[in-house]
């Protein structure tokens, strides 16, 4: 047996070390690294050490450290083979083997790298890397044996499209990375690589094209994700929630996506991306509030068609916010504002029905909540049953019951699916906080509240901001020519310009040319 | 703390003066339409009130769609506070669709009663004041009706629908009736409402549900006619064709049919789409005079009777015809009006005011005597646009 495990008593007799060995960098001395390693991760049971020597020279005594449980057992074998092939070259080699010739191999073993401090061995161990240390040399040498377990690339599940690529984001973010550099082929996108979390060490990526994006939203970003300071990230929304502008704020500031085809869209915008490890969903910011009511797939279809669609996306924006809190306000204060046959066929629904409108409306509400949030948390094999028990109990029992009236389910209902037509669930999810709001308000103050509420809303939507830039931009601040994008698609060759405000210096998109029309003039009237 | 006491008297300022105006709609009764007669004492009030569970229920119910309440007082704004004696609901009336005076009232002056219906401020403008002729308002509101469940709608949607294709009828609402009175040189009108025997022999009055199951209706509500104000008072009616002639006159005409005959064996029906009167002041002899122009459209509704329309020379003398029949139409109103009733209902007088302001400061307060000799003179211009979907008559052969 040429390579076989160190005698136990070695490592035994230099466990007990002393504190002033604690020292930044590596020392010469093979045997007192290995007991501080063992000994900083607490003899954890997966970190597998091995020991190997050389026939020619018993004292020199070679080590390679790596944790079990994250490196790829193929890659593993390939290296003790490398290490066999280089014991059997120099066994018999004069002169006798030494460091120098050890490293001299070690530089040329694919992607090997040097490091001397603790801090980088321990990272690049975390990392699933192996670590090979030599006996008098006070460096050591990681060879990348990272296992790349996970998921494979999958369609999205929580945004689909019908047209559009249906590739979506993994939890491995070199995976996420190569998907959004497959789309953007452009030496100009630019990746800062950082790792957050006290703990966790998570990976997060900095994503932008130089010159699209604005310089001082970059800079502004790069400083706030290195103050970050947190014990582990998780999800992106760890990032969102400590670097928002406006932490209170239930709006949401970036946007997240499962697409890497919308990510690149909001780099070519001039937007920021931050990839986190470990969760398939890709921040982009700075995020505008009418980003949250525009799909990918807008971009993937006629500009009339997806105008219609976005315009849409609006109403059912108004409507899933206001219908119940403007049923309790004309139910209960403004009668005279209905017209009569509605108002008597609302009257002749209401007969019999022992709440009050508001009561009615909550009841209704807060059972659909119940009703959503079962089906998102329970297992997926008993989804049926809910959606059974929903239709019946609240649809129909309810109001042959009498507890109910038949328009409080159409009501809600309209709100329900309204609230589902909003790309985007973080944009759902506060509105529909601010639905309850406006309902309780409509049923003190009635239109008036109602209207009291939208104005305090539109300020505060006015105030917040996004990585600097105010959250309602194209809208307020009015842009000139910037509303290209807004409440309706205009043709790919009429948006010439990116986003004002958000973009930096680059600002082209097109130059409008018509590509089917034999008059090649040019244009250059760019600014 | 200083934080959270912020909150908690924001949340107070919202909650505790809330509320107060709220009333859930099923503790409202939802007046339809408002019946006033006369009583001894003032007035004797009848509310229509909406029976919502009469409507809610899926099979035909027993109840009846609406429920009267009535009540005997002074005071308008009175009684309604006192039917909630008998109501057990908050009266509700913004949704009043109708408003109902005996004839006995109109006689006597309807202006004290109409600052309650302009004053009070849960009444919305958009309900129009008819005149039951020759019955009580209250007889006129217990008439259930079949097309329309609620009869205080059905009263209202025929108003509309008969001043808009039929033409002798006018919805006046409170702004247009109280300007009316009020206006120097214009007395209102208001339609008159009755209750018409359908069938001879009634056996069932349309007071219960029963009879509502037959397709015959033994009684039902109907409009009449124009009544004629002098002020605030009830002087006389205009029959149909009067009617008619008064809405031609100041061009209230939207749509409507009539006949013409043509020799003894030809009678033509035309459909009215558009008439357009103007009214025009003019001096003769330093006294005032009228000039109505009445711009009418015409389409051919039936030919009876060998008339070929297709051609130029038949529209044109279907046109003069239509005219003549027109111009003595008018003619007949405003001679009853000026002879008659002596009441300026088409404003004749407003309109020499506005031309000649300074004359019409003379003869304002004489304007009473002066009326029923003021020259009008009417001009009716016919247009025919189209035949309808056949050309001339089938039964004229083709003359080769």
């Amino acid at each position: 047996m040429l390579i076989m495990k160190f005698p136990k008593k070695i490592t035994k007799k230099s466990n007990k070390i002393d504190e002033t060995d604690y020292g930044i960098y590596i020392s010469k001395d093979i045997n007192k690294n290995i007991a501080r390693l063992k000994n900083d991760f607490g003899c954890s049971s997966d970190l597998e050490v091995t020991y190997f020597m050389f026939d020619n020279n018993k004292d020199f005594i070679c080590a390679n450290l790596y944790i079990e449980s994250l490196v790829d057992r193929n890659i593993i074998n390939d290296l003790s083979l490398e290490m066999a092939k280089l014991k059997y070259e120099y066994c018999n080699a004069k002169p006798d083997i030494n460091s120098n010739i050890v490293i001299s191999y070690f530089s040329r073993i694919r992607d090997s790298k040097e490091g001397s401090d603790y801090e980088t061995l321990y990272a690049d161990l975390l990392a699933g890397d192996t670590v090979f240390l030599i006996d008098g040399y006070n460096k050591f040498y990681t060879v990348d044996t990272n296992a790349d377990e996970g998921r494979s690339v999958e369609e999205p599940t929580s945004q689909t499209v019908i047209r559009g690529p249906k590739e979506g984001f993994t939890e491995k973010i070199n995976t996420n990375i190569l998907l959004i550099r497959k789309r953007l082929k452009s030496r100009a996108l630019r990746l800062e690589k950082l790792s957050i979390g006290n703990i966790t060490k998570t990976t997060v990526c900095l994503m932008y094209i130089h010159d699209i994006a604005k310089d001082e939203i970059v800079q502004e970003m790069r400083k706030r994700l290195a103050n970050i300071e947190i014990d582990g990230i998780l999800e992106g929304w760890y990032i969102e929630e400590l670097i928002k502008d406006d932490r209170h704020s239930i709006f949401p500031v970036f946007v997240s996506s499962e697409k890497p085809d919308s990510v690149v869209a909001a780099l070519l915008e001039g937007k920021l991306a931050i990839l986190i490890d470990g969760t398939p969903y890709v921040l982009t910011a700075p995020a505008l509030m009418v980003e949250f009511l525009q799909a990918s797939e807008d971009y993937y279809h006629h500009y009339i068609v997806a105008s219609m669609m976005r315009v849409l996306r609006f109403i059912t924006f108004f409507l899933t916010l206001l219908v119940p809190a403007i049923y309790i306000a004309l139910t209960t204060f403004h009668q005279e504002i209905i017209p009569t046959p509605l108002l008597v066929s609302i009257a002749a629904q209401r007969e019999g029905v022992p709440f009050p409108a508001i009561v009615e409306a909550l009841i209704m509400e807060v059972a659909f909540e119940i009703l959503r949030e079962a089906g998102v948390r329970m297992p997926r094999a008993i989804g049926p049953a809910i959606s059974i028990v929903g239709a019946l109990v609240l649809g129909q029992a309810a109001v042959e019951a009498g507890i109910i009236s038949a328009i409080m389910v159409i009501v809600v209902a309209i709100t329900a699916i309204s609230s589902f037509a909003i790309p985007y669930y973080e944009m759902s999810n506060a509105i529909r906080t601010m639905r309850f709001i406006l309902m309780s308000l409509a049923a003190f103050l009635g239109l008036y509240g109602v209207f009291m509420g939208l104005i305090v809303m539109t300020l505060h939507l006015c105030k917040i901001k996004s990585m600097t830039v105010p959250y309602l931009t194209p809208i307020a601040p009015k842009i000139k020519g910037g509303n290209k994008d807004t409440i309706f698609r205009f043709p790919l060759w009429k948006m010439k310009y990116r986003p004002i405000g958000i973009s930096g210096t680059d600002t082209a998109r097109t130059h409008g040319h018509n590509p089917v029309s034999s008059d090649q003039k040019e244009k250059p009237e760019l600014r | 703390m200083k934080k959270l006491l912020v909150i908690l008297l924001m949340i107070s300022l919202i909650s505790l003066p809330g509320c107060w105006s709220g009333f859930e709609i099923d503790t409202l009764a939802i007046i339809i339409a408002m019946g006033i007669d006369k009583s001894e004492g003032g007035y004797f009030l009848t509310l229509q009130i909406l029976n919502p569970s009469a409507i809610a229920a899926k099979e035909p119910s027993t109840a009846a769609p609406v429920v009267l309440y009535s009540e005997e007082g002074k005071d308008l704004k009175e009684i309604m506070r006192k039917i909630h004696e008998k109501s057990g609901r908050r009266i509700y009336s913004a949704h009043l669709q109708l408003v109902v005076f005996s004839e006995e009232i109109v006689e006597e002056g309807i202006n004290d009663a109409l600052d309650f219906f302009a004053r009070f401020n849960e009444f919305r403008t958009d309900f129009y004041f008819i005149v039951a002729k020759g019955t009580t308002a209250r007889n006129v509101l217990s008439i259930l009706t079949p097309l329309h469940q609620i009869p205080g709608i059905k009263l209202h949607e025929s108003l509309k629908n008969s001043e808009q294709l039929w033409a002798p009828t006018k919805s006046v609402r409170i702004v247009e009736l109280v300007n009316a009175i009020v206006a120097e040189g214009k007395e209102p009108v208001l339609t008159g409402v009755e209750v018409t025997e359908e069938v001879a022999n009634v056996k069932l009055p349309t007071k219960s549900l029963e009879s509502l199951q037959k397709s015959e209706i033994e009684n039902t509500t109907k409009y009449f006619g124009l009544g004629v104000f002098k002020e605030d008072k009830l002087i006389g009616w205009l029959n149909e064709e009067e009617s008619k002639g008064y809405n031609y006159v100041i061009g209230n005409v939207n749509n409507t049919v009539g006949y013409i005959n043509y020799g003894d064996k030809v009678k033509i029906t035309g459909e009215v789409t558009n008439a357009k009167s103007v009214m025009k002041a003019s001096l003769e002899e330093g006294k005032p005079a009228i000039d109505v122009v009445i711009n009418m459209t015409l389409n051919v509704g039936a030919v009876e009777g060998e008339f070929d329309v297709s051609k130029e020379e038949n529209i044109d003398i279907f046109n003069e015809l239509a005219e003549k029949k027109i111009k003595l139409m008018c003619e007949k109103t405003v001679d009853k009006a000026q002879n008659e009733f002596n009441a300026d209902i088409f404003g004749f007088g407003e309109v020499i005011r506005r031309k000649y302001p300074k004359l019409w400061k003379e003869i304002e307060d004489d304007w009473d005597n002066e009326f029923p000799d003021l020259p009008v003179n009417i001009t009716v211009k016919a247009k025919t646009n189209q035949l309808g979907q056949i050309t001339k008559p089938f039964f004229i052969k083709e003359k080769e």
